[in-house]
Parts: structure tokens; C-alpha cells; sequence
């Protein structure tokens, strides 16, 4: 049984959403980085503090229900709603807002945006 | 196979279609990615493997989607990257000149065509 500390994110400048508490389990121990480019520096920091375990989602791939959260850098269009839309928390470092035809799945509760590796603390 | 007087900066072939892409192009929306894209966003993005990746789409440059071709009106600030880095680009037929997101990559309101596998994908540049 691995032990497992929760993180606070919080939106940062131009941000929307969030806070947010990640809290990876033995079930949802994975802190995805679907960045392209390997770890992001935000999804390493989210793994540090907490125990998770980081992994690079263009390398690799992992089922929705396995992520603790998804650390994107999304634009504003597609990653933004996909893992919103399978109740995954969603950490963007873009400032975006919700908008397009996934917006509806985008909640204060499951997403965060403009974040940097600054905005994530000890819970 | 580039037409005279312009040179391509980017060019693709489209891979595969997902079966949420049709519920995007009603927005006048549409979503590419490399077609090494996590399989949890196949469903809403066309696929693509691309041949040339010299540089994304600037204000002035025409998108050609299969035999469509859109002149590019703006481009957020993120595009260049999302592209170069995924093959990712959120293409928005909203008529802006500014960019509304920073993933945005915006031309005339109207129509986006639904594209099929084997469909190419290019940005050309004015010489």
C-alpha cells in the first residue's frame, strides 16, 4: 500500500477554476502528462508532492479511471473537455476558459487553468 | 505536390476520422492531431501523419483541406507549437481576425468539409 499526500492547484494569472485537491490512490495513482515532450514540469511537481506517478500520455496510455489528473496544454478546444468530460481533474498551464461544444463538462470542481509549477501546494 | 508560386510549411495525410468530428464541424470546428495522439482523444480529432513540418499557419496563408481552400484570418499564440510538437490544431470557422484562444486558428465563417483518410492537409505560404 503506497502512501499518498494531496496537493492544492490553484489557477493562475488569467486563470479560470480550480482550486483543485489531487489526492492519487492505489486505484488512481497516475498523474498524466498529455503535454507532448515528456513530464511536464507542473504534472513532475504534482507527482513529487504526492507520491503519484507521472507518465508522458503521448508515449504511452493509460484508461481514464487510472488518472489521479491530467496535466494539459491545451489551447482551448479539445484536451480542455476530454478529460473534464470523463470526470478526470484537469490541470491546463494555458489561461484558458471554457468554450466549444465540450465546455459543458468544464466545472470549477474539475478544472484548472493557467497554472505553473508555483501554483501547486501542499494541501 | 505544391502549387506555383507557393510553398507548403506544413503538410499531412489524414489517417483516421473519429466519430465525434461530425459533432464538431456543426460548431465550425475542427481538431487535428498526430496520429500518435492518446487514443482518448482519436474520437474527436482527425488524425493525421504529416510529410512536411516546417512551420505553422500565419494571418495571410491558405489552409487546403482536400480540395477546400480557406485563406487563415488569425492564429492564437500557442498554434505554431501545438503543431509542430502534436500535429495539433483547433481550426475555427468563426470569421475573427483576432484570435479568440490561444489554440485558435481562425478563417471565414462557412462550411468545414468532413475529411476521409488518405484526404491531404496543407498550409501554403504567398512566395
Amino acid at each position: 500500500m503506497a502512501e499518498y499526500k494531496s496537493v492544492k492547484v490553484s489557477a493562475g494569472r488569467g486563470g479560470w477554476g480550480g482550486p483543485l485537491t489531487v489526492t492519487p490512490s492505489d486505484s488512481r495513482p497516475l498523474i498524466a502528462s498529455i503535454t507532448g515532450g515528456g513530464i511536464h514540469p507542473v504534472a513532475q511537481r504534482i507527482a513529487d508532492l504526492t507520491g503519484g506517478e507521472a507518465f508522458d500520455g503521448f508515449s504511452s496510455s493509460a484508461p481514464f479511471d487510472k488518472l489521479a489528473v491530467a496535466v494539459i496544454d491545451c489551447g482551448g478546444t479539445a484536451r480542455v473537455g476530454v478529460y473534464p468530460m470523463k470526470k478526470v481533474l484537469t490541470v491546463d498551464i494555458h489561461a484558458t476558459s471554457p468554450a466549444g461544444p465540450l465546455a459543458q463538462f468544464i466545472t470549477e470542481e474539475l478544472f484548472v487553468s493557467g497554472v505553473k509549477p508555483e501554483n501547486v501546494e501542499e494541501a | 505536390m505544391t502549387e506555383p508560386g507557393q510553398g507548403a510549411v506544413y503538410a499531412t495525410t489524414v489517417t483516421k476520422v473519429g466519430s465525434q468530428v461530425q459533432a464538431f464541424l456543426d460548431h465550425g470546428i475542427l481538431i487535428f492531431f498526430g496520429d500518435h495522439a492518446p487514443e482518448e482523444l482519436h474520437d474527436i480529432s482527425v488524425l493525421h501523419r504529416a510529410d512536411v513540418a516546417d512551420d505553422g499557419p500565419q494571418p495571410g496563408d491558405t489552409i487546403h483541406l482536400g480540395d477546400v481552400s480557406l485563406e487563415v484570418l488569425a492564429v492564437g499564440e500557442v498554434v505554431r507549437d501545438n503543431l509542430l510538437n502534436l500535429g495539433h490544431l483547433d481550426l475555427k470557422a468563426d470569421g475573427r481576425t483576432t484570435a479568440k484562444l490561444p489554440g485558435d486558428v481562425c478563417v471565414a465563417v462557412g462550411a468545414l468539409p468532413l475529411l476521409a483518410p488518405g484526404d491531404s492537409f496543407r498550409i501554403t505560404r504567398p512566395a
